[in-house]
């Protein structure tokens, strides 16, 4: 694990505007996340979990305070810098899945290497192996709408390592699932954390799923009131 | 493409509508080509190839126009003139002279027009259209009307056809021509106006023997006034050696309502049908700014994943490209197919009010459509771009979104 930082934030702040009331959601997280790290963040609900997550995928802009990728800050880019951002360095999975319904499992998988501009065989041979390592390849010719809330949520893990990007940050990708298929989602991406040495940094509020992970990130009322590094199972 | 050809699939109903709004104003602008230029045809065939010839030499003169026209004593050295031009497929020495016909009580005030046995080619167009007895035959004393001055002057094939000339270079003179052919002319003024006689018939009304006031002159391989630059090279080569106290006209010149209709035919046409495609954009515009609407979520799952605002706008810009190339294409081969199936059954009679509008102008009241290759493919080509600036609002709109708030977008 290398000591510079994949992504480093200093005094992160959003507040929400709505209606004229301002409703902080972070409030001065500095927070580092290295190479290779499996890392949760964990906190009830409203504590700003996915605004964090948000804010570090550059989907959404901080109200104060920095984000650094690679070294690289992030209010210095412009939305299309952020968006080539997003597509060569952080793969994403959602709550709800989010794949593209008019695209098959595997076109879906392999969308994002079609927006870097990978050629068919190649970003279709790519999507077909990784859907060959996360046990759904059979699936790989239905359609979202034919396939399970876990097998979706397989399909979007693909999706978001088949580029190897530097992290996938995950928004309580198991919320939707049984405690069974949530358990194998999360080993399924600790094993790709192992085998392809991508960070993984996800947000939950499942206790259960804690223990797996190798640093647990506690946050309370939009600041972070716990970071603790683990010995996970 | 896979993926736009899926969503127009995903809402038919919307496609559909699209796909009409691109289909009609092609399928209209092409089926307006075909009968613009039937009109066009028509016209033509009506005045220029009848009456005026697609061009004639004349003496200049200083009279009012629609007075006689000055006399040629010697026409012989213009005809050879004409004659050294190899596009020249036809020619007539033509003597104009007003006239009055007589018959019994009734008179009618006319012009008379010599013609001489053409000098090289066809004969006369209006030989085509004799319904009863014959054309001229070049034997010095016969004369053809049409059907109108027949019935007005009650008059058949075999009677004889008094006439009173009073040409203003040569005084009045008589003529009594035999009627040998009674003709069907499309245009009332012709049919009621224009008597056809022998050349010497009409020499013996201006009292001058070999004298014209016209060379009226056809030129090979023209189909219609789209074939009208042949005509312009003639015409631009002998009006360089045409000698002084002569001029040529063209069958603008000689026809200026016919030649000021095609020149504002297809502008005016073209207004029109913009109107339409401005109203097919509009509604591309707006199925697709819906299509936008409906699938704020998903764009904003493209574009968190890392799309480029270009990627998106061209995501949309596709499906519209896909719609538009569809609706050119079926509303262009629509519009073809139509006019080839009129063609087929002998062309497009139209109602009333427009075939009297047909008749004022010569024609018949049948029209011959007619459309070209490139009038199809730039119809369809035009619905295309307009299909495509429709789209880019919607594009842009769907470029702009912010991921998150798109992802949290419910319709």
């Amino acid at each position: 694990m290398s000591n510079e930082p994949l992504i480093r934030t200093r005094n992160l702040s959003k507040i929400y505007q709505a209606d004229g009331v301002s409703t902080p959601a972070l409030n001065g997280v500095d927070l580092e996340l290295h190479e290779s790290e499996f890392t949760a963040v964990a906190g009830p609900s409203g504590s700003g979990k996915s605004t964090l997550l948000h804010l570090l995928g550059g989907l959404d802009r901080p109200t104060g305070g920095e984000i650094y990728v690679e070294g690289q800050a992030m209010s210095a880019l412009s939305k299309d810098q952020l968006a080539k951002l997003r597509l060569s360095q952080i793969g994403f999975v959602f709550q709800a899945y989010n794949l593209i319904p008019v695209l098959t499992v595997l076109e879906n998988t392999a969308f994002v290497l079609e927006l870097q501009g990978i050629v068919r065989s190649q970003r279709i041979e790519r999507a077909r192996k990784i859907l060959s390592e996360l046990g759904i390849a059979e699936y790989a010719d239905q359609f979202p709408n034919r396939i399970s809330g876990g097998q979706q949520q397989r399909v979007a893990v693909a999706r978001a390592v088949v580029a190897e990007p530097s992290i996938v940050l995950a928004d309580e990708p198991t919320a939707n699932l049984d405690t069974a298929t949530s358990l194998e989602l999360i080993d399924l991406m600790r094993r790709l954390n192992a085998e392809k040495g991508a960070t993984f940094f996800f947000a939950t509020h499942d206790n259960r799923l804690l223990d797996r992970v190798n640093r647990l990130v506690t946050l309370v009322d939009g600041c972070i009131a716990d970071d603790e590094v683990r010995n996970a199972a | 493409m896979k993926a736009a050809v899926r969503h127009l699939l995903r809402n038919r109903r919307r496609s559909l509508l699209t796909l009409i709004a691109v289909i009609v104003p092609v399928f209209i602008l092409v089926l307006m080509y075909g009968m613009v230029a039937g009109e066009m045809r028509g016209f033509f065939d009506g005045v220029v190839k009848l009456q005026t010839g697609h061009f004639q030499i004349r003496a200049t003169t200083d009279r009012p126009a629609g007075g006689a026209l000055p006399l040629i004593d010697d026409p012989d050295p213009l005809v050879a003139l004409v004659e050294t031009e190899p596009d020249i497929e036809r020619l007539t020495v033509r003597l104009d002279v007003p006239a009055l016909a007589s018959s019994g009580d009734h008179s009618q005030g006319i012009v008379v027009q010599g013609i001489a046995a053409p000098q090289s080619g066809k004969r006369s167009p209006l030989a085509d259209l004799v319904t009863d007895g014959h054309y001229l035959q070049g034997d010095g004393h016969s004369a053809v009307i049409g059907e109108d001055l027949a019935r007005l002057l009650d008059l058949k094939v075999g009677d004889p056809l008094v006439l009173l000339g009073a040409h203003p270079d040569a005084g009045l003179g008589v003529a009594k021509p035999t009627i040998v052919g009674i003709f069907d002319a499309p245009d009332e003024t012709l049919s009621r106006s224009v008597v056809e006689v022998d050349s010497a018939v009409a020499e013996q009304l201006v009292r001058q023997p070999g004298a014209a006031t016209a060379i009226v002159a056809y030129v090979r391989g023209i189909g219609g006034p789209w074939d009208a630059e042949k005509i312009d090279r003639v015409v631009e080569s002998l009006r360089s050696e045409l000698p002084d106290g002569y001029e040529i006209l063209d069958w603008r010149e000689l026809s200026p309502d016919i030649g000021m209709y095609m020149r504002l035919a297809r502008p005016i046409m073209t207004l029109f049908c913009g109107i339409f495609f401005v109203l097919g954009g509009l509604v591309v515009l707006n199925t697709l700014y819906l299509s936008v609407l409906e699938r704020t979520r998903e764009l904003g799952i493209i574009i968190a994943l890392g799309a480029s605002r270009r990627r998106v706008m061209r995501m949309i810009q596709i499906e519209a490209g896909l719609v538009a190339v569809a609706g050119g294409t079926i509303g262009a081969l629509g519009g073809a197919a139509l006019v080839w199936i009129v063609e087929a059954i002998g062309g497009l009679r139209l109602p009333g009010a427009y075939t009297g509008f047909l008749e004022a102008f010569g024609m018949r009241p049948v029209l011959h459509l007619r459309v070209t290759i490139p009038e199809i493919a730039l119809s369809a080509a035009a619905m295309v771009v307009v299909a495509l600036l429709a789209a880019w609002y919607p594009a842009f709109r769907a470029s702009r979104l912010e991921p998150m708030e798109a992802m949290r977008y419910v319709e």
